[in-house]
């Protein structure tokens, strides 16, 4: 078969998938009463909600329907009103979510980096903190978030120094391993071109640990994601894990599918977005070169 | 070259160094002593472990001595104080695989602070001269392993270095490339007249390319003996091969080595 009609074939079937899944979700249950070894209970929409009642939950929480159920759109008062209303609603959770997993990423990859480089190139340094660095990863992050937030309050705050502990540690255990493992040859070829220390810093071992960080940057945002999300659960004022917690509380399916599915886009975007700069930074890299 | 033999640049006396290898002494080389003079180029030969390229180390500054003396230009070699009349070809691949291809074989004259412009100038010469056009902004992935020491042999002559040290540089490489980089190095050589000492293991490479071969014997490496190759200049490296000269400087030499690599082997 050729590679177009592959594809053609993978695109058709993946739609009809969709589509499948999508159909029993919404219409599935019903059978339950005839045939429930067909359909287990867990299935009842009061659990798993139904895709039509998710989309029309959507188009409430994102202010883009009213009461009433009027498109919001066109209305002065309408979208806008209603975004003013609710202090958590989907677009300022998302967007506030989004703010804390960017600064808990920059804050966590950029000390991630720097102690990395640092500890990987002084030996002595790295013999000394090696036991602490080892207790320290050996808790699980995940642990200390409702001390962060004992500390630094329900705000934004605790949420950034959540996500960045967690990346910090992917980060700098790979800048580490990235910053020993710097080509000795490479360095001898600077030094015999007589280079400064700084020299071969920033043009061997800095260049050549990159490498080894921007592999480890695609994990590095799904976790500074993730740690905003835990934050937000345990203790929040505002997010998308806000809004997943409280809907739990109330039993409303639908606006936790409604975040969940939020959650997934913003995930697949940042993975993308990430993916592209990695592509253009690693492009020296065998895996990264074009057409492969 | 007795025009050229008026001075020595490169001075080896009564080299030796020991290694410390898992509590225990391994001497690698004991008391070698050589000169290399002006626009001389001089092969070192000899069995695997016999310390060809711990004495090239030695003689760029890379490695201490434990005893003797090196001296580049009647000035002592200090280890850690290369120096920069002195440029390095390793034999392994050491292109730098995040710089394109003009930025790796620009890199001395980046790090000495050349201005942008005549940096852009000299490196397209170079690329041009190693054959490697159109490849400036290729990444050292894309090429292969004879294109890449090419890069690596010309981030090194674009310094221009008057004194070359080069181990095994195109050990890697198979036959025919190898061919090829001996007649980009001997027409390079001819017209710039560096001072080369070259570590290889290839005896036909060593009578290709050298004025004097030094034979290093089995480990502890000591001079065995130092050949004058009287093979005349400019040379083909194909050509060369076909001679009758070639062939009998390469019998003579092959079983003076012959006993040495046996040695390595018993060891």
């Amino acid at each position: 078969m050729s590679p177009g009609r592959v594809r053609l074939g993978m695109t058709v079937g993946r739609a009809l998938l969709v589509a499948v899944v999508l159909a029993v979700w919404q219409w599935g249950f019903l059978l339950n009463a005839r045939y429930d070894w067909l359909i287990p209970d867990l299935l009842d929409p009061y659990f798993v909600s139904r895709p039509s009642e998710i989309w029309a939950r959507f188009l409430r929480m994102a202010c883009l329907v009213d009461r009433s159920g009027a498109w919001t759109i066109g209305q002065t008062a309408g979208f806008w009103g209603c975004l003013g209303r609710t202090e958590n609603n989907l677009w300022i959770g998302t967007l506030v979510t989004l703010k804390n997993t960017f600064w808990g990423f920059l804050v966590g990859v950029s000390s991630g980096v720097v102690t990395g480089l640092v500890l990987g190139r002084w030996d002595l340094a790295a013999r000394f903190c090696e036991p602490f660095i080892v207790a320290a990863n050996s808790i699980p992050r995940i642990a200390l978030i409702p001390f962060i937030i004992l500390m630094f309050g329900l705000g934004d705050l605790s949420k950034i120094v959540t996500a960045s502990v967690i990346v910090y540690f992917v980060v700098f255990f790979n800048t580490f391993e990235g910053a020993r493992g710097v080509d000795r040859d490479h360095i001898a070829v600077s030094r015999l071109f007589g280079a400064s220390q700084w020299q071969i810093t920033t043009t061997v071992i800095i260049p050549s640990t990159m490498g080894w960080v921007f592999a480890s940057l695609t994990p590095a945002v799904s976790f500074s994601l993730i740690g905003v999300i835990v934050g937000e659960f345990i203790g929040a004022e505002r997010g998308v894990g806000k809004i997943i917690v409280e809907a739990e509380a109330r039993a409303q399916s639908a606006d936790m599918m409604v975040a969940l599915f939020v959650l997934m886009v913003v995930g697949v975007a940042l993975a993308m977005a990430i993916r592209r700069v990695q592509g253009y930074l690693l492009r020296w890299q065998a895996h990264f070169q074009k057409g492969q | 070259m007795s025009a050229a033999a008026a001075r020595a640049r490169i001075c080896v006396r009564n080299l030796g160094k020991t290694y410390g290898l898992r509590g225990r002494e391994v001497h690698a080389v004991d008391s070698v002593s050589f000169e290399i003079f002006e626009g001389e180029f001089v092969a070192l030969i000899g069995p695997s472990g016999c310390g060809k390229s711990t004495i090239l180390n030695i003689v760029a500054g890379l490695l201490p001595i434990n005893a003797g003396e090196v001296a580049i230009d009647s000035e002592r070699v200090v280890a850690g104080h290369p120096n920069r009349q002195v440029g390095y070809v390793f034999q392994r691949d050491t292109v730098f695989p995040w710089r394109t291809v003009a930025r790796n074989v620009g890199y001395g004259l980046e790090l000495a602070g050349v201005p942008r412009a005549e940096c852009e100038q000299r490196v397209a010469r170079m690329i041009e001269g190693a054959g490697l056009e159109g490849f400036g902004d290729a990444f050292p992935l894309a090429l292969s392993g004879g294109m890449r020491q090419r890069v690596a042999l010309m981030r090194t002559l674009i310094t221009q270095p008057e004194i070359l040290l080069m181990d095994e540089p195109f050990g890697a490489l198979d036959t025919h490339t190898k061919l090829e980089m001996h007649k980009i190095l001997l027409e390079i050589w001819e017209r710039e007249q560096q001072t080369v000492l070259f570590v290889t293991h290839d005896l036909g490479e060593a009578l290709t390319l050298s004025d004097r071969i030094v034979v290093l014997s089995a480990r502890p490496g000591r001079v065995k003996e130092i050949c004058e190759v009287k093979l005349p200049r400019p040379r083909d490296a194909v050509s060369l091969r076909e001679s009758p000269d070639f062939a009998a400087a390469f019998s003579r030499i092959w079983h003076s080595l012959g006993e040495e690599f046996r040695k390595g082997h018993a060891e």
